[in-house]
């Protein structure tokens, strides 16, 4: 069968038309991936600013912290001192020399404990900066802070541990994770002991921290609404790359695994 | 009249457009537009005056004119090419390729017929240098509103022009020689006709956005 010229024109017509359609999707495609690019860019600047706006709240969680132990010090344990050296300076008589001399070494005494605690109190206002110069050291700082309230025995451990990451602002996430979990056991747990280990292995950083206390129901702490401090945990290791994985044994205490991979 | 056609029409505005919107330009690829659409125009002219006035052969003038059209759409594809890739070996290697195509197809057909082969062939190098455009593009992390952008609006242009003249480029020598006609013109003049139309749209619309992008930069 022989084709006529009308239909190979046609054909030609026809083929050209099909040429000329193709580019037309092939745009239309380009311009709604291109659509989908600048919702996903979206998407990561607000996924950043989310995590700018945690990162500034967890600054400020750290700093607020940091004043409450310094006015809790103050309260309990300066302004102890400071009483019971007003109270024996008024006590002082002069005529009793012997007795007088023995008050003021008493006084000397209880002022060089309170420089000490002075002293202290001005290094944990420098927390931020502590943190900077490494989580290892920023927690045990914290850990020292909390043994001199003589309620917990610290079993702290580092193993492997060298520098956790070079971006700071993940150090001070995970301090302030550190921070959360103890203060939940000081205020929930009842415990006696808490041990607490930072080691590294393979491309990830681990911090684990567990208690002797009364231990909880996870399940059931995490729906109700005083869960939420666990719900923080999980949110802020989750923001970083990370997981928190709660366990817990009512009566025998429990366990938090924060385990970031860098 | 005899001279105003769609196609001169079309290519008649696009230079208008390139005047209008890119004298200011301070990029010299994109500049090179006005120089290049005048010389189109004037070919254009040319053509239809060898072919309804003196009734001689254009093809010469045509042939001649490929030169340009390949130098300067490629040098315009380079400089496209530029913020994500460096192919100024490929646009040497890729000229000297052509004009040595070009010469032995004329010295093949004895200088007495369009170059087609050489044309059809520089056709789907721009179509694959279109596509290439667009992988850069996806590949680029980068958001870029596509709509007023102008490289894409210009690329798109020769996508449509080369891909859709493909056919005709392939059954070149059968349209030369048929004598089918419609309304007095060949099928191939149909197809060129909508063809110019498309290409000098987009490329008005992107000389458009080029001018656009320059205001909004300086103001």
């Amino acid at each position: 069968m022989q084709i006529s010229s009308e239909e190979i024109i046609f054909l030609i017509g026809l083929t050209s038309l099909i040429f000329l359609i193709a580019p037309l999707f092939l745009i239309i495609y380009i311009v709604s991936y291109n659509r989908k690019k600048k919702k996903h860019q979206e998407e990561k600047l607000l996924l950043q600013k989310t995590y700018e706006n945690e990162l500034l709240k967890t600054q400020v969680e750290v700093q607020e912290q940091t004043l409450k132990t310094i006015a809790y010090d103050l309260h309990d344990n300066i302004g102890q001192l400071l009483s019971i050296t007003t109270i024996t300076l008024s006590s002082i008589n002069l005529d009793n020399k012997e007795k007088a001399a023995e008050k003021l070494a008493f006084i000397d005494d209880l002022t060089n404990r309170s420089i000490k605690e002075v002293k202290a109190l001005s290094r944990m206002l420098h927390a931020e900066e502590l943190v900077n110069r490494g989580l290892a050291a920023a927690i045990e700082f914290e850990l020292e802070w909390l043994k001199r309230s003589d309620k917990f025995k610290i079993h702290f451990e580092k193993e492997n541990f060298g520098a956790f990451s070079s971006d700071s602002d993940k150090e001070t996430i995970v301090f302030r994770l550190f921070q959360e979990i103890i203060n939940n056991i000081i205020q929930h747990a009842r415990a006696t002991e808490i041990f607490i280990t930072l080691e590294q292995i393979e491309n990830a950083f681990k911090l684990i921290i567990r208690d002797n206390g009364a231990g909880f129901n996870v399940e059931e702490t995490l729906k109700r609404k005083t869960g939420m401090g666990l719900h923080n945990i999980t949110k802020r290791a989750a923001m970083i790359g990370g997981i928190a994985s709660i366990t817990s044994t009512i009566g025998s205490g429990s366990e938090i695994v924060v385990t970031i991979s860098y | 009249m005899i001279f105003i056609t769609i196609n001169t029409g079309s290519e008649l505005i696009c230079f208008l457009a390139a005047l209008i919107f890119l004298i200011k330009d301070k990029d010299p690829a994109w500049k090179l537009f006005i120089p290049y659409l005048l010389l189109t125009c004037i070919t254009e002219f040319t053509g239809v005056y060898m072919n309804r006035i003196a009734h001689i052969y254009n093809y010469p003038l045509y042939n001649a004119f490929l030169l340009f059209e390949c130098g300067i759409n490629s040098y315009i594809f380079y400089n496209l090419y530029k913020p994500y890739k460096k192919t100024g070996k490929w646009l040497i290697v890729w000229y000297c390729a052509f004009i040595v195509m070009f010469i032995a197809e004329l010295f093949s057909t004895h200088f007495t017929t369009f170059v087609s082969t050489t044309a059809t062939i520089m056709s789907v190098v721009f179509v694959f240098a279109s596509l290439y455009f667009y992988y850069l593009k996806l590949m680029d992390e980068n958001f870029e509103p596509l709509m007023f952008s102008a490289p894409f609006w210009w690329i798109s242009g020769v996508l449509f022009f080369y891909f859709g003249s493909t056919a005709c480029n392939v059954f070149f020598d059968y349209l030369a020689k048929s004598a089918i006609i419609i309304h007095g013109h060949s099928i191939r003049y149909y197809i060129f006709n909508l063809l110019n139309v498309i290409l000098y749209s987009f490329w008005s619309y992107a000389f458009l956005c080029r001018y656009l992008q320059r205001r909004s930069f300086s103001s």
